[in-house]
């Protein structure tokens, strides 16, 4: 089998070329595109509803933060932040001072999913329906990890003049081996726009594929999070528990695979907390997580060399769960980003000032869940980082929430045309 | 008395204690020479102290908390002073990547030298016979360090009666077979018992696919071929155990079971894992193997896939009693092999390997790429 397709009524063959899957989608552009977007907002809502009471998806990990992020104000909100104020350019021409401007699909976007996030491709794909495009969505893996439960409860949504299931004949989703380069390169051929989420390889593999001349490229890629906790925080009494707290839920979730989840925890130096008394609220907090599920083989040996350095190094120290590879802390004192092993796997790192890290930061930091407990010293932290090229300064426990800017992208933005009409 | 205990099992018949009766002999052993060993390794010692508890509290081979195998790469993990070094071992590495180091004094040396001889002759018997390496001589060149290829071709060499180094390397510092020489030694021991040993990945793509494709093909029916290590290599070539042994015996002329697998590493020199008749490899007398499951780390059942720990108690001179190793085996049974051997008895599936779907959070953080 070569190509399989994710449907509302499950996972089908699809044969091995992306001819008829790419001919099918051609047919529905017409008819998405002129669908009003108070129509498709409505139906997102109805779906946003669905899908928290559903019992096929209300438990699906990040279903929570999806039916939120689904629900019609916060998507309004992003379109008209992502379309400059001009949201009604999507149905058609509005008048831009003299001349008029509208916002045109691009067409056709093949997007190639990151494995980590079971309701990642949903963050792409109502973006790009929003632009009102027909979409060919590659998952990473075969399995449909909730996808096809979300697509089956979307289908059931409903909304004046538009049903969920007349929307998904403008999507199919599907799966294959990502080294079949003849159904990367028909998927790549296809589009009019490419969205690529993944680590380097991915990244690097599927920029290369062949494309026709007009086709854009968004990228998503392999990105780093950290998080800063400041001295003023430290010194105070209390306060700290809930930024240890928020650091935990955002470490969890995901298993710290997403790109937003922290992997090296900065501690400032302070009077009234050792770096091991940090060490250890993180290590009560985790303790408290339910265990994991599974874990693979490869993360488990990560797990255990980190753990094993850490403990042999006479400067650093760990704490680690009892039970297997559940979770470690690492401390050390070097002011360095250490590679993420993941897995509930965190690195405290003191430092005498969050000054010390700006020179580590740059492009592929993404996210810095943020805890100086002062806002001068907070706004001062995040003029410096997002001028290295970090994109989001949040406070803990936000982390993974997606948002839009996404990586300095608004994404329905870039999945138009803009187009004028000068009379 | 912990001497005179290793020496009996390193001395004594390799496969024939049950695994309970090897459990209640290793352990206390274990216990005594990992926390000998802490105490004059420090590194060694902080990883104890961490995660082993107390010695005495182990009561099972399974309770010695494993060190994973690249600490040699990252630690000088030594348990004596620098005199008492005779030999420094370093594994293959990759280019830009630290080799192992492993560091030996003269008893680890010795117990060895005997483990080994002891372990292969239960498998190709005592005697002595012409001995074909699948390698260059300067593989094993003389000093104060060796490679993993050469303590291996030194180990082997215990059961050799005459020594021919099948292969030169080339003016870009390449392996070539010398046919003549390798003829020559065939010519010589025509349908002899003969010993061959070199590396698997060497073994097939030197020796056995050129032979193929020169149409060599010798008269070796009483050949034993010893070959361990590389089979990341060859199962990215596609390779299975079958077809190199099925090829390999096509080449020499010699009888299916009498190319012998064996499963071992650097940081363990002398504890080898040999394929028995079955296509098992069973843990000898002194040294034990226990697979471990993912994330719970605790022992896997019969019959299930786990991460390779490899336990010996040869070394004194570093602390390589329990190490966790890149690589995974499923167990397939413990004291029931239809070869009659007693003990655990696995198989060796695949490296380790980095899982396909890491995601977007994957990234390597102190690349320069980052800045």
């Amino acid at each position: 089998m070569n190509i399989q397709r994710f449907t509302s009524d499950g996972i089908q063959p699809a044969g091995d070329d992306f001819a008829p899957i790419v001919e099918s989608l051609g047919r529905q552009r017409k008819r998405i595109a002129r669908v009003p977007v108070d129509r498709l907002l409505a139906l997102l809502d109805d779906f946003s509803r669905r899908l928290l009471r559903d019992p096929r998806t209300a438990g699906l990990e990040g279903a929570m933060f999806l039916g939120a992020w689904l629900r019609r104000g916060n998507l309004r909100q992003m379109l008209e932040l992502n379309l400059g104020g001009n949201l009604a350019a999507l149905d058609g021409f509005v008048p831009q001072g003299r001349n008029y401007l509208a916002a045109k699909p691009h067409g056709l976007v093949s997007m190639w999913m990151a494995g980590n996030v079971a309701t990642l491709p949903m963050f792409s794909l109502i973006p790009a329906l929003l632009a009102k495009n027909v979409c060919l969505v590659k998952l990473a893996s075969p399995e449909a990890n909730g996808m096809d439960r979300l697509l089956a409860v979307l289908a059931e949504s409903v909304a004046e003049g538009i049903s969920g299931a007349e929307l998904l004949k403008a999507v199919a989703v599907v799966w294959f081996d990502y080294r079949n380069q003849k159904l990367n390169e028909q998927m790549s051929l296809a589009a009019d726009a490419k969205l690529i989420w993944g680590g380097t390889e991915a990244v690097r593999a599927i920029s290369l594929l062949p494309r026709r001349e007009h086709c854009v490229e968004i990228v998503f890629g392999p990105k780093y999070s950290i998080g800063v906790i400041g001295s003023k925080l430290l010194d105070s009494e209390d306060g700290l528990e809930a930024v240890v707290d928020g650091f935990v839920r955002d470490v969890a979730i995901f298993d710290q695979r997403a790109c937003s989840a922290p992997q090296t925890i900065f501690v400032e130096r302070n009077r009234r907390r050792s770096l091991g008394e940090v060490g250890k609220s993180f290590a009560r907090r985790l303790a408290r997580l339910p265990p994991k599920p599974d874990l693979d083989a490869y993360t488990t040996g990560q797990i255990l060399q980190v753990r094993a350095q850490w403990a042999m190094d006479e400067s650093k120290d760990v704490i680690a769960s009892e039970d297997g590879a559940n979770w470690t802390v690492c401390m050390d004192r070097e002011p360095s980003l250490k590679e993420a092993v993941q897995s509930r796997t965190i690195f405290l790192s003191e430092v005498e000032s969050w000054r010390q890290i700006v020179p580590l930061l740059g492009p592929k930091v993404q996210t810095v869940g943020l805890a100086l407990g002062d806002i001068d010293q907070s706004l001062a932290f995040a003029e410096a980082a997002t001028e290295a090229g970090v994109a989001r300064c949040v406070r803990p426990g936000i982390m993974n929430n997606y948002e839009s800017p996404w990586d300095g992208k608004l994404l329905v933005g870039e999945l138009v045309r803009w187009v004028t009409l000068k009379p | 008395m912990i001497t005179r205990q290793i020496d009996t099992l390193i001395g004594g018949p390799q496969y024939a204690a049950t695994q309970s009766e090897k459990d209640a002999s290793l352990t206390p052993i274990l216990r005594s020479l990992c926390r000998e060993v802490a105490g004059r390794c420090p590194a060694y010692g902080r990883f104890l102290d961490k995660f082993g508890g107390d010695p005495d509290s182990w009561q099972r081979p399974a309770d010695v908390p494993p060190l994973p195998v690249s600490m040699f790469k990252r630690f000088l993990l030594s348990a004596v002073p620098p005199e008492k070094i005779v030999r420094e071992l370093l594994s293959s590495s990759t280019s830009g990547q630290q080799p192992s180091r492993i560091f030996v004094d003269k008893t680890t040396a010795f117990r060895q030298s005997r483990a080994l001889v002891a372990i292969l002759k239960e498998h190709i018997g005592n005697r002595r016979r012409p001995f074909l390496v699948l390698d260059a001589a300067d593989s094993t060149a003389a000093g104060d360090s060796l490679t993993a290829r050469g303590a291996a071709i030194r180990g082997v060499a215990n059961f050799a009666s005459e020594t021919v180094y099948a292969m030169d390397r080339d003016s870009g510092g390449d392996l070539s077979v010398q046919w003549d020489r390798v003829g020559d030694f065939f010519d010589r021991h025509r349908g002899g018992p003969v010993l061959l040993f070199g590396f698997t990945f060497i073994v097939w793509t030197r020796f056995v696919l050129e032979a193929e494709r020169r149409g060599a093909a010798f008269d070796a029916s009483e050949a034993v071929l010893l070959h361990s290590g590389g089979w990341k290599k060859l199962a990215d070539q596609a390779v299975s155990k079958d077809e190199f042994s099925g090829r390999a015996t096509a080449v020499l002329g010699a009888a299916p079971q009498s190319i012998l697998d064996f499963y071992g590493m650097i940081e363990q020199v002398g504890t080898v894992f040999v394929d028995c008749s079955s296509g098992n490899k069973h843990a000898p007398a002194f040294a034990d193997v226990i697979l471990r499951r993912p994330l719970s780390l605790e022992p896997v059942e019969v019959g299930q896939t786990g991460i390779i720990e490899v336990l010996s108690i040869l070394p004194t001179s570093y602390p390589g009693h329990a190490l966790l190793t890149e690589d995974l085996g499923v167990l397939v049974g413990i004291d029931d092999c239809p070869c009659g051997r007693k003990g655990k008895y696995f198989r060796f599936t695949s490296r380790v390997e980095r899982a396909g779907i890491r995601g977007c959070g994957d990234t390597f953080a102190q690349s320069r790429e980052l800045r």
